[in-house]
């Protein structure tokens, strides 16, 4: 994390009241276009309010639009959620196509997402599906049916090989190289 | 934020633009003035947070329409309407009302709540019996109880968007007005659309809230032990409790693990520091297991449609013991 993120609000990948698991609900709930009537830089937004508005609204019923002419001001368009956070986007000088691009966005998220810095890329209510480890846990099947004391299972294992020990596999190994070569 | 960045003199603005800089040129007087009026803002008894619902940008209409259209559910206006009035708001009204002696009857929605209330109560003990039919119903009234909390009713309430629609005295609305609004809906609802699309509805974003919880929590079982005994003897089974694993002993990490065995046949597994802890985890397993709502179950059914009937045949009764 860069110095730049430090104020980044943080968060998980959550859906938000297990949306999609009974039926999915539209998290954008109402829009707000502010723009002025005549100045050059709401011309990208009043085309969009000229051509495509009202076909948004009837593609989306369960978003309330809301017009706001202001004299003099820079276009805007706030956003609110479900979740209660707002998106305020400044549409200035921006074009029509612009516009659209950026409305969907809004329409399809559910907060303003890119404001948020993902601690991770996933998330999960139960990080452990196994359960607590316990000495139990990885058991061979083999050590129920066992005769103990076993040499199997008494045998020290966990030694590292001795100098003794390397040198005669080596010499094992050889011996069979010969044998090879020999042949 | 926007108000600092609006009093940066113009030339620093586009050098500082990649902002690898840590100090951007703010005029000298911006901070003493975001003070003032800081200082003045407190001294007026803090941040006045106006209601949305007073802005310009409010129509009421549109927002009840889209309301219904989120939830993709018919309601009847008025009905929906009366279920966003507060009681706290028509006694508001009849104050002001009264004061210029006006009289227009205005109905709140704790009539339609109760309504709602009675139907969830029902609809919901019926799912879940069907969904989790070996649970206890002491179990499905536990989970019932909390699906019908004011906390999960006001958290769902919430993110429904009826936070601002809300009509009442106060605002920010409080959890028991979320809640009770939440119960009107399914009352409101019930009247327009009749039961089975109500049944749904409380499917759909109700009973949902259990996805991802642990079922287990909400039934409490004193001494697992002896109910798992009660239950086994009643079946005509024998069953005993082995210790099938120690480590550790007489030390701090000791560990000790316990089968429950019913006719010489393994039927669960616990662990735990002392022999009786292991035993009672055991138990809390095994009884799980014939409860059906095990580590590894299915996920519960969020698709039945309709509204379920009761088979209380297969369910283990508790409450005698």
């Amino acid at each position: 994390m860069s110095n730049k993120n430090l104020f980044f609000k943080s968060g998980f990948v959550r859906a938000p009241l297990q949306n999609g698991v009974g039926r999915y609900v539209c998290q954008l709930q109402r829009i707000v276009f502010k723009f002025c009537k005549s100045s050059g830089g709401s011309r990208g937004l009043r085309d969009y309010i000229e051509q495509d508005l009202v076909q948004f609204a009837e593609q989306n019923p369960s978003v309330v639009v809301y017009l706001k002419p202001r004299r003099h001001r820079s276009p805007v368009a706030v956003a609110e959620y479900l979740n209660g956070s707002r998106v305020w986007m400044n549409f200035n000088q921006k074009t029509h196509s612009e516009i659209l691009k950026w409305i969907e966005n809004l329409r399809t998220q559910q907060d303003d997402v890119a404001a948020t810095r993902l601690r991770k890329y996933q998330y999960t209510d139960h990080p452990s599906i196994q359960g607590p480890w316990t000495p139990f846990t990885f058991k061979d099947p083999e050590l129920n049916v066992a005769e103990l004391p076993n040499v199997k299972f008494g045998a020290n294992n966990r030694l590292p090989k001795t100098a003794t020990e390397e040198l005669r596999l080596l010499f094992e190994k050889q011996k069979l190289e010969d044998v090879k070569t020999a042949e | 934020m926007a108000f600092v960045r609006r009093f940066m003199p113009i030339l620093s603005r586009l050098v500082q633009n990649t902002s690898s800089n840590q100090h951007q040129k703010i005029h000298r007087w911006v901070a003493p003035t975001l003070r003032e009026l800081n200082r003045r803002e407190d001294k007026n008894g803090g941040k006045i947070i106006s209601p949305r619902n007073t802005y310009l940008e409010w129509n009421l209409e549109a927002e009840l329409f889209a309301f219904g259209k989120r939830l993709k559910e018919d309601f009847d206006a008025a009905l929906l309407f009366q279920a966003f009035t507060d009681r706290s708001y028509v006694i508001k009204e009849e104050m002001k009302q009264k004061e210029i002696k006006f009289d227009i009857k205005m109905k709140d929605n704790r009539e339609l709540a109760e309504d709602g209330y009675k139907f969830m109560d029902e609809y919901i003990d019926l799912y879940l019996q069907a969904v989790l039919p070996k649970f206890p119903i002491e179990g499905v009234t536990g989970i019932k109880n909390h699906l019908l909390s004011e906390k999960v009713l006001a958290n769902i309430s919430f993110h429904l968007g009826t936070k601002d629609i809300i009509l009442a005295a106060e605002y920010p609305v409080d959890n028991y007005k979320l809640a009770n609004t939440f119960k009107a809906i399914v009352g409101a609802l019930y009247r327009s659309s009749g039961e089975e699309r109500t049944a749904h509805f409380v499917r759909d974003f109700v009973i949902t809230q259990l996805q991802g919880q642990d079922v287990n929590e909400f039934l409490h079982i004193e001494d697992p032990w002896k109910l798992l005994k009660e239950l086994i003897s009643k079946a005509g089974s024998n069953i005993e409790p082995r210790l099938i694993g120690q480590a550790g002993t007489n030390t701090l990490l000791a560990c000790y693990r316990v089968g429950i065995y019913i006719n010489k046949e393994m039927l669960s597994a616990g662990f735990g520091e002392t022999v009786n802890i292991a035993k009672e985890m055991a138990s809390r397993e095994a009884l799980k297991k014939l409860f059906g709502t095990q580590e590894n179950m299915y996920p519960i059914n969020f698709r039945l449609k309709g509204i379920p009937k009761t088979n209380p045949e297969m369910r283990y009764q508790i409450a005698a013991s």
